[in-house]
């Protein structure tokens, strides 16, 4: 299967769920099939999202996610840029991509 | 929780407006991509500096001279010091790089001396010549930064001063002045802040509504026994976390008068104060409304002979910043955010409830948190203040024990079987706290959510000392900024009214209040001018 290559960081207190590690490099799958009966599609931050849930994550699932996306309070940058306009959760990563998430939820 | 979220709204999400107006390209330099989406609107990283250091100076410098609003060309001419509030969270790691950055860093230490010439702003650069230029000065001549560590509160929770020792200590310009939450019942605390020590220390009775208070002899409990004491006796789980806020700010605002600060700046963004505006109303703190956006504290008198009193502005420059904008600067500039740890429990309080509800909404409708924001802030309590409360210290409103019964479903037959049991007859005897607080603060100490009250079921019991065991669990102690307004030196009534002198004393001296029984009347009497007046 072919795979692509991403830099996944996190921020402001989130790398406490992720191994207290701040810099990933990871490995996914270009193409996953979301179903068995679904043709395979790019891989999207939304897959993304929930890859790092599956190998990453090492507690507390609802400080990262809530309703199948991001939980509120959390910023995503593709690349430097905020995810909100790059589609959000459809923008179709490609190799080298480089994924922040970053919590604004640690108040004053 | 019967809250709705707004994400869970399947209507919400179908009609949400994109996330930006029209195009990708930066609104102000309208040549570069943009790289962040702010309540609608595009930037480009190279816009998005300037643009943030614009908002915290405009919400900042109109304050800084001591009449607020002045002419704006004037040069920034504060009347005392600076102390920064620093919890390590997102808003005060922003606000320390951004302080740092717009008036200490590539500046010359301050001349002392009387007022500074003003320059326009068109010649901000290229004034070398200019034997004084201000701009080029620090516009404080000290800065410090405090922090009030809170793990003392929290059995289990890490004490993370040394790490926040590490952020304060990269700036070079900013002193770094380490507190616990538990120096509110501290002494030492008290005096080092050149504040008289109290003669005495006082409990109160928590169980009972009118917060009967007591001389203690408790002076073996240490600080933080005491504080364990005080938060083990509040009534509900909300009561804590707005607790441990109003102790935090008023160790802020006494170590901002004793280092001679005219500013406390305050990491507050536009996300966070939203959260506490609208908490604040939801646990009755309706009428200190604009002192959360903004105010001007005045110590109480400290009872030192000759000492010019001068007032603390409190000042939020992150007032008009979403968290959003916070986590973009301290991102893009390397910031290390400490965070604080999550006070346990506080997800269910009201305080963590709102904090879901904001960050929902502010995802979703980006405008409307700062709508609500700025019509917090133009709210202004319709009564006058009547007083200054004895705990927070904020202007409490007139009358706040006949508003109180207004409201209230209680009937003569329910106060006498008050959960406490105390027979009125004691209480018109014994002086009480409620009179001098304001009703947010009252409503902190004696709101029972679910938990109930563990000494109804005990029957009736006199609790008129503090050497009688069986009524201590009760009794909790007092501040000591609290003892000290209503048991210090400072005597208002005998400074002005020579006849007073005698019940002044009687409040002042631990030897005399032992041996003269005050009435109701005359004690209140004694204290009337410096406490809030209830019988309009
Ligand atoms: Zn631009
Ligand atoms: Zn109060």
């Amino acid at each position: 299967m072919l795979t692509i290559s991403l830099k996944i960081e996190f921020a402001g207190g989130l790398e406490l769920l992720f191994s207290n590690q701040r810099s990933h490099r990871i490995s996914i799958p270009s193409n996953p099939a979301s179903t068995p009966n679904e043709p395979p599609k790019r891989a999207d931050i939304t897959y993304l999202i929930h890859w790092l849930k599956d190998n990453l994550l090492k507690e507390r699932v609802e400080l990262f996610i809530e309703n199948g996306t991001v939980r509120p309070g959390i910023l995503v940058l593709v690349n430097d840029t905020d995810w909100e306009l790059e589609g959000e959760g459809s923008y179709e990563l490609m190799d080298g991509d480089e994924i922040v998430f970053i919590s604004t939820l640690h108040g004053g | 929780m019967s809250c709705e979220n707004p994400t869970t709204d399947p209507d919400a999400l179908m009609n949400r407006r994109p996330k930006f107006d029209k195009a990708k390209t930066c609104i102000k330099c309208k040549i570069a991509e943009g790289n962040i989406v702010i309540r609608h609107a595009v930037y480009c990283k190279d816009c998005f500096f300037p643009l943030l250091k614009t908002k915290f100076k405009r919400s900042l410098e109109p304050f800084v001279n001591r009449l607020p609003n002045g002419p704006r060309k004037k040069a920034l001419n504060p009347s005392g010091n600076l102390l920064i509030g620093f919890s390590g969270g997102l808003g005060s790691t922003v606000l320390l790089d951004l302080v740092h950055k717009s008036y200490f860093s590539h500046r010359k230490p301050r001349e002392s001396g009387g007022e500074v010439e003003a320059v326009p702003e068109q010649q901000e650069t290229g004034a070398g010549d200019r034997y004084r230029d201000p701009r080029q000065e620090r516009v404080w001549k000290k800065a410090a930064v405090c922090y009030v560590e809170v793990a003392g509160a929290f059995p289990g929770m890490k004490d993370r001063t040394e790490d926040i020792q590490r952020i304060v200590e990269s700036y070079d310009d900013f002193e770094f002045v380490p507190l616990k939450i538990e120096d509110a019942f501290n002494g030492e605390w008290w005096e080092s802040v050149d504040q008289c020590p109290s003669s005495s220390l006082l409990n109160f009775d928590i169980s009972n509504e009118e917060l009967p208070f007591f001389q203690s002899d408790s002076t073996r409990l240490t600080p933080l026994e005491r504080l364990h004491t005080y938060l083990s006796r509040l009534p509900s789980p909300t009561a804590i976390p707005s607790t441990i806020r109003t102790l935090t700010r008023l160790l802020l605002l006494y170590t901002a008068h004793s280092t001679s600060s005219s500013h406390l700046l305050l990491g507050t963004s536009l996300t966070s104060l939203s959260i506490s505006l609208i908490a604040s109303v939801a646990m009755g703190g309706g009428f200190g409304v604009s002192e959360e956006v903004q105010e001007e504290w005045i110590p109480p008198r400290s009872g030192i002979e000759g000492r010019k009193e001068v007032g603390v502005r409190v000042v939020r420059p992150l007032r008009d910043v979403v968290n959003k904008e916070c986590a973009t600067w301290a991102w893009w500039n390397g910031l290390t955010v400490v965070g604080q740890e999550t006070v346990p429990g506080f997800k269910q309080t009201i305080g963590g409830l709102t904090k879901d509800f904001i960050i929902g909404l502010e995802r979703d409708y980006p405008s409307t948190v700062s709508a609500i924001a700025r019509t917090c802030g133009k709210l202004t309590p319709k009564d006058e203040a009547g007083g200054q409360c004895v705990m927070c210290q904020r202007p409490a409103q007139r009358g706040m024990e006949i508003w109180k019964q207004r409201i209230s479903v209680r009937s003569l037959a329910d106060l006498e079987e008050a959960p406490s049991g105390i027979p009125i007859g004691t209480q018109e005897n014994q002086p009480s706290l409620s009179p001098y607080l304001c009703y947010a603060c009252h409503a902190t100490m004696t709101s029972k959510s679910s938990r109930a009250n563990p000494s109804s079921t005990n029957g009736p019991k006199l609790p008129t000392s503090t050497s009688d065991s069986k009524t201590v669990s009760n009794l909790v102690p007092l501040p000591v900024w609290v003892t000290a307004r209503l048991f210090g030196p400072a005597d208002k009534v005998q400074a002005e009214d020579p006849s007073r002198e005698g019940s002044g004393d009687a409040l002042r001296d631990g030897e005399v209040w032992r041996n003269v029984e005050l009435g109701r009347e005359e004690m209140r009497t004694a204290v009337k001018d410096f406490l809030l007046d209830q019988d309009e």
